[in-house]
């Protein structure tokens, strides 16, 4: 299996090891999935327009952010998309960023129900 | 213990607030590296820090070494978080002053791990520190009295004269001595002597102002300088600190003493830019005029007018004084 191969077996989201890292305080859970809710869209959108103008800085710096925010919450191949997308913007790769946001927000769309699905069965 | 946190990301900086609360630290979070390094300068300010490689404003290895170029303030232990791995910028952390780095996502045993380090690190700098100040302190101090020894009363005394002479200002200093110690120690003892000396030493540090020094000069000497003090009510300073000696007798542990002191003042504003030898050596000539005045009494060092030099003052070698 060559190494895409491997990245699409991960989970899309890694529940039982974000349960682990807040010791199952469900309380910071739900904290930390609103604050996902709330500062995902708005960081994805800057970065969107960082691509389209190709200001490479800016895109860095955003897939950075977008990068730990993703780990942090165990949304492990949506951060390996945002690392992707860091790792073109740093190295100046202009014409490979809309392919990499277009791959990062296919798993950002994979991960989000999951996070709804979650929040809602625990709201209950 | 104080933590601080430095994280641009909301997300990031909750669940390291919520896991260093949970193991009991007292948590500061900021969101850019700029008021990072603000908290740590602020007196009291964490010494243990988190700090994010990529921060606005200034970040992680940047609040390391602003930190890092402070001088005289306390240690703060510095742990980079970066989802950065390479050895180069590894090596570039650590080299801007960070004591260790962290991967993100980070596993919370590890976290608590290597703040334990952190604190382990602080605790041994703080015995250093309190070791370094015992040291600088008996090098300073009188081991009996604990007030500043010769050594370091009179390079006060010389700042201090400096200063005053600058400024236009005068320095008082007084050289007292305790009326028939010698008998103390011979009749009652050593120990006794020893519990005289410390309650001397008490009742002068209580006469006078915060920001006067009381030093031992010798065996039963002391010397006492009033800095910025005023000519016109140094005489009377003078005596309310050498009568602090004898209105109330010294309890010992063989009952009672009434003890008196001998002093001689001198007053830097009237001998112009003298040597601090020559000051010392006038000021110790009054004390010698207050024993030869039947003791429990001030003398103080007028420099001469007469235009003919003053005869030589006898070599203190072959003083004596009880």
């Amino acid at each position: 299996m060559n190494k895409e191969g491997q990245v699409r077996t991960e989970q899309v989201w890694n529940l039982a090891e974000l349960l682990d890292r807040v010791d199952n305080d469900q309380d910071l859970l739900r904290d930390l999935l609103n604050i996902f809710k709330e500062d995902f869209p708005r960081t994805m959108r800057s970065l969107e327009s960082a691509v389209v103008v190709a200001d490479l800085k800016n895109a860095s710096r955003l897939s950075h952010t977008l990068k730990g925010m993703l780990s942090s919450l165990g949304g492990t191949r949506a951060a390996a998309a945002a690392a992707k997308l860091e790792v073109l913007a740093s190295a100046g790769e202009t014409a490979s960023l809309k392919g990499a946001l277009d791959a990062l927000g296919h798993e950002a769309e994979c991960l989000l129900p999951e996070l709804n699905a979650y929040m809602a069965e625990v709201r209950r | 213990m104080k933590i601080l946190i430095a994280d641009d990301e909301a997300l990031s900086r909750r669940l390291l607030e919520k896991t260093l609360e949970r193991a009991g630290y007292e948590v500061i979070t900021v969101e850019n590296g700029k008021l990072a390094f603000e908290e740590l300068c602020k007196p009291g300010g964490p010494r243990l820090a988190l700090l994010d490689w990529v921060m606005p404003e200034l970040d992680g290895p940047g609040v390391c070494r602003a930190v890092r170029v402070r001088s005289e303030q306390t240690y703060v232990y510095m742990v980079l978080l970066t989802s950065k791995g390479t050895k180069e910028e590894t090596v570039l952390g650590l080299e801007s002053g960070a004591d260790d780095y962290l991967t993100k996502p980070f596993n919370a045993e590890e976290l608590r791990a290597r703040l334990r380090v952190g604190e382990r690190i602080l605790l041994l700098e703080d015995r250093l520190v309190e070791a370094r100040e015992n040291m600088r302190f008996r090098a300073t101090h009188d081991q009996l009295t604990s007030l500043l020894n010769r050594g370091a009363v009179m390079d006060l005394l010389t700042r201090e004269l400096h200063r005053s002479h600058r400024e236009q200002k005068s320095t008082a200093i007084i050289l007292g001595d305790v009326d028939h110690f010698k008998r103390v120690n011979d009749t009652l003892g050593h120990l006794v002597g020893d519990e005289v000396l410390m309650e001397i030493a008490n009742r002068l540090l209580g006469a006078v102002r915060s920001y006067d020094f009381v030093g031992r000069y010798g065996g039963e000497e002391f010397l006492v300088v009033l800095n910025s003090c005023d000519p016109a009510f140094a005489p009377s300073r003078a005596e309310e600190i050498r009568l602090a000696i004898s209105h109330r007798p010294i309890q010992t542990a063989k009952g009672p003493l009434g003890l008196t002191m001998s002093a001689g003042l001198l007053l830097s504003s009237e001998w112009g830019i003298k040597s601090l030898e020559e000051l010392l050596h006038q000021v110790d000539n009054a004390l010698y005029q207050a024993k030869s005045a039947g003791r429990d009494c001030l003398r103080i060092a007028r420099p001469a007018v007469r235009a003919e030099p003053a005869p030589a003052p006898m070599p203190q070698s072959v003083r004596l004084r009880h």
